[in-house]
């Protein structure tokens, strides 16, 4: 097969590969949006120059060894009648050359290894934005203990989120690693190398995103988890300092829905008169909702406990002044605090989630009134209330899954699964156990079938009481 | 000089050797206990293939709906497990058997019932974990197992269980035989056969029995802590009660780097055996090639924790196992160069055996750069459960041991069986198994790169990783038909195959002066050695001069010659009786181990009486065993 070939050429060749290969590695980020040479963040230039030097001697001795091999089997072919070899047994020098020579390739490997190691796991700067990462099969828990407020009953809150890791460009990142269940890694490919959680064990991981792009990241789980391990994703969205002071504002403020007046609720309505469902009755608002609303306003004298907490902007407290006769919703109130989550039109595409949906769960998409929503989580419909915590509606305090208190401004759902719109949301609470395998959220919808427990749920909520739902957490902006 | 009685004829009787299901079920015979091995370790390899091929299929596309999630999580686990410790392991343990007693000029290993027990056990025990698809609890903790995850807290089901008693059997099948072979090496090699006149195939036997004897019992020490906590409720890893997972982690890679030599050393055994052969020329270095091996095993022991770099040990604990590591890359590196010019200034035939001998050196290669690159520990970061270590390890055992296997089984296939494999079938296997390891694997360096993590079921498009995922999942498809086309080659040949005579190849060591298959007494008389080439050395240079240029047909499909030998009676020669009861022992043995799984179906009583009941079987087998004497009375 090679006989047709001179060694040479066929080492130039090899080169030629190599190079093209290596280039590729380099040139390809922009069609490969979790590469590791990505170099946005300082950890992973320190990474990058560490990769090219691998690459580099990993290259230049793969091309040695493979042309010396091709040349060996080339020149040494048996051809015609058998001559007897030279029975060489050794020989020392040529031993040693190729013993010393690798060696001292691993010297200029493993001094800049050390360097980067040290590095890299040096203490970070005391001004470093900390982020406590809390892992959970299977999402992603992101608290940021610099920024908290007084709840309505006066206790410490700090910002959380979950599944979405906002961090300012410039300012370094300190995260603090811890698991609840089993062992999880964080996986951002593009900003930094990875750090396992460990639930007995707290680890430590720091970068600083550069200022260069206002963009979003995916971000994985990168240590086997268990069932769900690969719908275990989140999304990184490094912003300009002033979005993130805004953002912060704005989780700090607790849920931003307010519920609008009997009538707006009713012209809201006619619009959905003729869809499905839509003949709804009256919100029975009034008195029922009114404590929410002053939830809402309460937490205002709080705010000042946020001690690094950055000025909050005039605009920048929503769910506060409200006018009773504002369009639906908290929409205006959203749109005066600036930026309160990353502009969905913006999201690159590769961090629009793809996942399909079961074919199996019907579900008749009714039109759903936010106010009855509410009040349905205030029954302890669904038990939502069990996990989950609203700040803002005072029933909703569960601590076993993700904080919803601004879950309407969120780009995913169900950790980087799903986008977050009313169809998969209503998806998602009804059959969540079809759309994540293994998930500890249980099945909603009545009627429904559960795959963990392996029978049809007798109880649950109808299509309309989770239309109600879905139209009250898309208000939580 | 090596010489033996009788020499160029085939062997068609002997004392024991008779035929029939009973004359294998109580054999203790090396040779016979190396055919089960390669038989059922091929099997297996079938089974691994199957599963990696569903995996492939599953992630060929974004999304993949081929399985589910816990069916995907299932056969990930079984198949490294399956590869791991059914195939590669026992496959090697198959040449072994066949070639230490052979290779040292002994008549079988030091305890031949011993021998078949690990057999017994090794099949009892691989049944036992398989046994788990068919009641629909596979082992879904992958290969490595990490608490908490396999503790009971998070993994309720019998998957686990099935997991770790499994693991357990098989490290006793392992121990044992590698007690017996250190012994035999040890104790039974002929006159002159001295520790450096040794083939290197024995010597990296020698040195896997070491690793294994050393390593297997820190995997015994973890899997008791986990069955204990599993079965009997202690805390060793369960984190609720304060047990800690990282101690798990721990043990686990002080095992298992020195699995991954255990893996790769026997098939760089069976390379410097088949490249010097094929090269008409002596292996480059033998000593250093001795001194490489150990060396390599020793370091192997310490540098385990390059595997929880993510982990966070902290920058002095990250510098010593880095660096650690990449010294191994100094032994392996002298390996590969001292192979190359083993070749250089040969004759090289480039038969099927060669052929895959030499993708071992060209493909390993790759591994050990990859390797050398996550030896670095901040770059590792990046690589760490990514695609890019798959590709790292498939280059290491699938381009590596597997290739270094086929080509065992393709030189060795004369000795076992008396036949030579189909050189055109052969050729047709290696190309395609060739192609389809590489278009699998190679591809994967760059999806990991590009930041795909393992053990995904599913992900989503527009990623950057479809092309690369598709041409894995295409490279497979090559893998599997070339691997049935050698299947097939296996299987006819052994049948219709060409007869082989002793000595096909023109090979220079022991094993090569017998008939093939060698008559159960190995050597009618134990011969005397004089340097470490002893054929070569009779018949160099005459011989070298007419080495066929490939492998000449001599009668293929032809009944091979009746001419009979001497049976072992006939020459005097004490022969093992063959014993059931070792059978019985490895039986009993998983039974009690299988029947702790009554447990966890809430029968406490029930377990504990069967566990009873198997445990006196055991012991019963045992005493039956050893008040047997071996041999008959002379």
């Amino acid at each position: 097969m090679h006989h047709r070939f001179r060694p040479r050429r066929l080492a130039r060749a090899a080169l030629t590969v190599a190079l093209a290969a290596s280039s590729l590695v380099v040139a390809a980020c922009g069609q490969y949006p979790n590469s590791i040479f990505h170099s946005r963040t300082d950890t992973n230039r320190d990474v990058g120059f560490l990769f090219e030097i691998l690459i580099w001697f990993g290259s230049i001795v793969f091309v040695v060894v493979e042309a010396i091999l091709i040349y060996t089997l080339v020149r040494f072919r048996r051809r015609g009648v058998a001559r007897t070899p030279e029975h060489v047994h050794g020989n020392t020098t040529l031993e040693i050359t190729w013993t010393i020579i690798p060696a001292l390739i691993l010297v200029f490997i493993a001094i800049p290894t050390v360097r980067t190691i040290f590095r890299t796991q040096a203490k970070p700067r005391s001004d470093a934005l900390q982020v406590e990462v809390i892992g959970h099969q299977w999402w992603w828990e992101f608290r940021y203990p610099q920024f908290t407020m007084r709840s309505p009953t006066g206790k410490l809150d700090t910002v959380v989120t979950a599944n979405e890791l906002y961090l300012p460009q410039g300012r370094t990142v300190s995260f603090t690693l811890k698991s609840q269940d089993v062992i999880h890694s964080l996986s951002m490919p593009a900003l930094s190398g990875k750090r396992d959680l460990i639930t007995t064990h707290v680890n430590y991981l720091w970068f600083t995103p550069d200022s260069a792009q206002e963009t979003a990241y995916n971000g994985f789980c990168a240590e086997y988890c268990g069932a769900s391990h690969a719908n275990m994703r989140f999304r990184t969205f490094v912003v300009s300092p002033s979005d993130f002071q805004s953002w912060i504002a704005h989780q700090e403020s607790p849920a931003a829905f307010t519920v609008p007046a009997p009538g707006q609720t009713a012209a809201n309505n006619t619009a959905a008169a003729q869809a499905p469902g839509g003949a709804q009755p009256q919100v029975p608002a009034g008195a029922q909702v009114q404590p929410n609303r002053n939830l809402n306003n309460g937490p205002l004298s709080g705010r000042a406990t946020g001690t690094n907490g950055p000025t909050v902007p005039s605009a920048g407290a929503p769910g506060v002044g409200v006018p009773a006769n504002a369009a639906p919703g908290t929409q205006t109130a959203v749109a005066q605090a600036g930026f309160i989550g990353f502009p969905r039109e913006r999201m690159p595409a590769y961090t629009l989630p793809t996942t399909p949906v079961p074919a199996d769960i019907q579900y008749s998409d009714p039109f759903g009134d936010p106010s009855r929503g509410a009040q349905l989580l205030m029954q302890g419909k669904g038990a939502c209330l069990g996990c989950h915590t609203i700040r803002g509606n005072p029933s909703m305090i569960g601590q076993i899954g993700p904080n919803l208190t601004h879950i309407g401004s969120r780009t995913t759902l169900a950790a980087g699964l799903f986008p977050n719109d009313a169809r998969h949301l209503a998806l998602w609470i009804k059959n969540a156990r079809k759309m994540k395998p293994g998930v500890l959220m249980p099945t909603i919808g009545v009627n429904e079938y559960d795959p963990q427990l392996g029978t049809t749920m007798k109880v649950g909520l109808t299509d309309q009481q989770i239309a109600d739902i879905v139209a009250y957490l898309q208000a939580l902006k | 000089m090596a010489t033996t009685a009788a020499v160029p004829t085939y062997s068609g009787t002997s004392e024991h050797a008779e035929t029939g299901l009973w004359s294998w079920l109580t054999t203790v015979d090396h040779k016979r206990i190396a055919a089960l091995y390669l038989g059922t370790s091929l099997f297996w390899f079938l089974i691994g293939g199957i599963e990696a091929t569903i995996i492939r299929a599953q992630l060929a596309f974004p999304n993949g709906k081929v399985v589910s999630a816990q069916v995907f999580n299932e056969l990930f686990t079984m198949h490294g497990t399956t590869m791991i410790f059914l195939v590669v392991m026992p496959l090697s343990a198959a040449f072994f058997n066949l070639l230490i007693p052979l290779q040292i000029g002994a008549r079988d290993v030091a305890f031949p019932r011993l021998n078949a027990f690990s057999y017994w056990v090794y099949l009892f025990g691989s049944i036992f974990l398989n046994v788990s698809w068919f009641i629909g609890s596979a082992p879904d903790g992958g290969w490595f197992g990490y608490t908490p995850l396999t503790t009971l807290a998070y993994s309720k089901n019998l998957n686990i269980d099935f997991w770790v008693l499994g693991l357990q059997i098989l490290g006793v099948s392992s121990l044992a035989a590698g007690f017996n072979f250190i012994t035999t090496i040890v104790n039974m090699r002929a006159p002159g056969m001295y520790f450096m006149r040794m083939p290197i195939f024995t010597w990296m036997a020698f040195i896997v029995q070491f690793l294994i004897v050393l390593a297997f019992p820190v995997i015994t020490i973890a899997l008791i802590f986990l069955q204990f906590d599993r079965f009997f409720g202690t805390n060793f890893y369960e984190i609720a009660q304060g047990g800690d997972p990282l101690l798990w982690q721990h043990l686990f890679w002080i095992f298992g780097h020195p699995e991954v030599y255990i893996l790769i050393l026997p098939a760089f055994g069976l390379v410097s055996e088949v490249l010097p052969t094929f090269s008409r020329k002596p292996l480059f270095g033998y000593p250093v090639m001795v001194y490489s091996g150990m060396l390599i095993a020793f370091l192997g022991f310490g540098v385990w924790a390059h595997h929880m770099f993510a982990v966070g040990m902290g920058p002095i604990a990250d510098t010593v196992f880095g660096v650690t590591t990449m010294l191994i890359a100094i032994p392996t590196g002298v390996k590969i160069f001292n192979w190359i010019f083993t070749m250089w200034g040969g004759v090289l035939r480039f038969t099927t055996a060669m052929k895959f001998a030499i993708t071992l050196v060209a493909l390993f290669t790759v591994g050990g750069i990859s390797g050398v690159m996550h030896a670095s520990p901040p770059a590792d970061l990046q690589q760490t459960d990514t695609y890019f270590i798959v590709a790292h390890f498939h280059y290491v055992l699938v381009a590596g041991s597997m290739m270094g296997l086929f080509a065992g089984v393709y030189y060795y296939f004369p000795k076992f069986t008396g036949r030579l494999l189909d050189e055109t079938l052969g050729n047709w296997h290696f190309w395609l198994f060739f192609i389809g390891v590489n278009l699998t694997f190679f591809p994967m360096h760059f999806s990991g790169l590009y930041g795909m993590p393992r053990r995904i079921y599913r992900y989503d498009a527009g990623q950057g990783w479809e092309l690369f995922n598709l041409l894995s999942s295409i490279g497979v498809a090559f893998q599997a038909v070339g691997t049935i086309i050698g299947f097939w080659n296996f299987w006819r040949s052994s049948k219709v195959g060409a007869i082989a005579g002793a000595d096909p190849w023109g090979a220079p060591t022991l094993e090569w002066s017998i008939p093939s298959p060698p008559p159960d007494y190995n050597f009618a008389t134990i011969p005397t050695v004089t340097s470490r080439y002893p054929l070569w050395d009779v018949k160099s240079p005459a011989l070298t001069a007419d080495v066929p240029p490939g492998v000449v047909d001599r009668g293929r499909g032809r009944t091979p010659p009746t001419i009979r030998i001497p049976t072992a009676r006939e020459l005097g020669i004490p022969m093992p009786n063959p014993s059931i009861k070792p059978l019985f022992a490895a039986l009993f043995m998983t039974l009690m181990f299988a029947s702790l799984i009554a447990i966890h179906k809430d029968k406490v009583q029930l377990a504990v009486a069967l566990v009873i009941v198997f445990a006196g079987a055991l012991t019963a087998s045992l005493y039956a065993w050893l008040l047997t004497p071996l041999e008959d009375e002379h």
